[in-house]
């Protein structure tokens, strides 16, 4: 089977409106994986990866999720990787990466930020509060969901700073 | 039983709290400051979220943040501990507004008792004796009303408790400025200004009565408390029950105690706290504290009842599971709170590594603690380290059980009041239950 990039395209506007973190095709040699923000899966560090598409990642509904499996607290002291600052959360919130459901995110990897760019909201009872890079520079990677609780001092985003 | 609790407490409370859910098959998640990541009650629970930074502003005591919290980990109830949130009545009303389960009485409860005029003028209502108070306007008035009490007379706040926000008049040269700093103090520290007089009792003991109620009209007391060992009117040892009491004078109590939970239709633990004058003979009613308390242990003791499961399950409905003929007391417990503070020093807090730690382990004793070996005792709260409870047949042997107890805990590291708890179980004083409330400060301050 062959997809062309008509076809590619409907298949992402279809998962745009699906809850989902993770999408994996195969078929043959056809290999198609879709992912919002988070770490690569452990195999799909493939010439063939269709990268994370912006709408996708937008839409995903800005709803606290009710019910939280319980598991041990997300805040682990992460060593970031050589040369990035991490952009913590200054507070217990929800997590939004998009001004409002259905815009794109205010980063994406790859994107410049400036100190004082946003780079995502906390939600506080109501009270939305906006996260502020703190630094310049490039972001390297998005460590929160769009949606999740993060914890006061949470890794938000990962910035290689720009001398 | 299903359902998931935040615990919105920390130090050895997050712990019983952890312990009576986890026997009720209810699932916690913990709220922790950033200086409380790694503690017992964080390996405990099934699930930590950290709230914020150490100072209690940031964390324990930030309303918006809990309840996000819980929310967010599909918690449906809060169990505030004591301290922190548990007494104010902003909180449990924000949880009722999110669709939690305040694990504490009804909001309209708390704020009735969290006035102490309005809780004196309740009691004083109802028939409960009260020492002779009351509040005025003008200064000719409250000058009149110090007269009618007899000096010398104590100043407090409407607003505070615990000994917080009171003031001695010895005369009445002294009246008019103690009035208007008592005032502005209080202003000050609780937001409202009111005050009132009482007459001020010396020689007394704090005796307090341990109420239960459910949310079906059903209300027990569980007996009474002796907390007269103190220093500046913090707790520092409690006991059950209290030996000095005449009966006339331990019905009076009780019942007092229980009309008091009956006019709020109280639900919830509680505990109805007095003075009593031992050489008068007389009862005064000070204030109700709307939550669980940190000496509920040597009730446990003597009762049998398990305090924060019952708590626990009132909260959520249910209906008591025992009547007021089923409550019997049997023997003597002694609680000693051993706390992070310097008897050399004036008991002045002193957190530090604690680098050996070894509670004693035999018949007769509880301990309950949050404190492990190595663990780095924070600046940012409370003293308290542990609990030691010792059970006996009756008091002499409840004393030598926790004498032999404290000689053999062992702790290193930083001072504790591990000494001082020593002393005070062996003063002739104590031996005859004759200490009255200001015993334990004359005794360290004549030292000093």
């Amino acid at each position: 089977m062959d997809l062309d990039l008509e076809e590619l395209a409907a298949v992402i506007e279809l998962l745009d409106k699906a809850d989902f973190t993770d999408f994996r095709y195969e078929k043959g040699d056809l290999r198609i994986a879709v992912r919002r923000g988070g770490p690569p899966l452990a195999d799909d560090a493939t010439p063939r990866q269709v990268a994370p598409a912006r709408s996708a990642v937008a839409s995903t509904p800005v709803v606290p999720s009710p019910q939280v499996a319980p598991a041990r607290s997300a805040v682990a002291p992460t060593a970031p990787e050589d040369g990035t600052v991490l952009i913590r959360s200054g507070m217990l919130g929800t997590f939004y990466r998009s001004p409002k459901p259905g815009d794109p995110p205010f980063v994406e990897i790859g994107d410049k930020v400036e100190t004082d760019s946003v780079v995502g909201i906390v939600e506080v009872m109501k009270l939305m509060n906006s996260v502020a890079a703190g630094v310049a520079g490039e972001v390297t990677a998005v460590h929160a969901q769009n949606g999740d609780l993060v914890e006061f001092d949470q890794p938000l985003i990962s910035v290689r700073p720009i001398a | 039983m299903t359902g998931r609790v935040f615990v919105a407490n920390r130090g050895e409370i997050a712990v019983r709290i952890i312990e009576a859910c986890a026997r009720l098959g209810l699932e916690t998640v913990l709220g922790v400051s950033t200086a409380d990541r790694d503690t017992l009650g964080a390996r405990r629970a099934d699930r930590v979220v950290v709230l914020g930074g150490p100072r209690p502003a940031d964390s324990y005591l930030a309303q918006e943040t809990v309840v996000q919290a819980a929310l967010s980990t599909g918690c449906t109830a809060v169990h505030p501990g004591y301290g922190f949130l548990s007494e104010r009545p902003s909180f449990a009303r924000l949880c009722a507004d999110n669709g939690l389960t305040f694990v504490g009485p009804d909001p309209s409860a708390m704020e009735a008792l969290g006035d102490k005029l309005r809780a004196r003028e309740l009691a004083e209502s109802l028939g409960v004796p009260v020492s002779p108070g009351g509040t005025a306007d003008s200064l000719a008035e409250v000058t009149a009303l110090a007269q009618r009490i007899g000096y010398p007379v104590l100043i407090k706040a409407a607003h505070g408790g615990g000994g917080r926000g009171m003031k001695l008049v010895d005369s009445p040269a002294e009246l008019a400025a103690a009035w208007a700093v008592a005032s502005s103090e209080a202003l000050a520290a609780f937001g409202d200004g009111t005050v009132f007089l009482e007459r001020y009792v010396r020689d007394a003991k704090h005796v307090e009565v341990q109420v239960l109620g459910d949310g079906h009209g059903h209300r027990v007391h569980l007996g009474e408390r002796e907390c007269s060992v103190q220093y500046r009117y913090q707790k520092v040892v409690e006991e059950a029950p209290c030996v000095a009491l005449p009966d006339d004078a331990r019905r009076l109590l009780h019942d007092s105690a229980l009309r008091i939970a009956d006019a709020l239709d109280y639900r919830s633990l509680g505990t109805v706290e007095f003075l009593y004058d031992v050489e008068r003979g007389q009862l005064s009613f000070l204030e109700v504290n709307p939550r669980l308390q940190v000496e509920h242990p040597v009730t446990e003791a003597v009762t049998g009842v398990d305090l924060v499961r019952e708590q626990l399950l009132v909260a959520l409905g249910e209906p008591l599971s025992f009547r007021q003929d089923d409550v019997h007391v049997r023997g003597h417990a002694i609680e000693a709170r051993v706390t992070a503070q310097d008897p050399a020093q004036g008991l002045r807090p002193s957190p530090g590594p604690v680098k050996r730690w070894r509670p004693p382990a035999r018949g007769g004793l509880r301990f309950d603690s949050h404190v492990v070996e190595d663990y780095a005792f924070p600046p940012f709260y409370d003293a308290l380290m542990g609990k030691l409870i010792a059970f006996g047949d009756d008091r002499a042997q409840a004393i030598d059980r926790l004498g032999t107890g404290l000689a053999e805990f062992e702790i290193a590291g930083l001072p504790t009041s591990k000494d001082l708890l020593e002393r005070i179980v062996r003063e002739p004083a104590f031996l005859t239950g004759e200490v009255t409330t200001h015993w334990l400060t004359d005794l360290l301050e004549e030292a000093a």
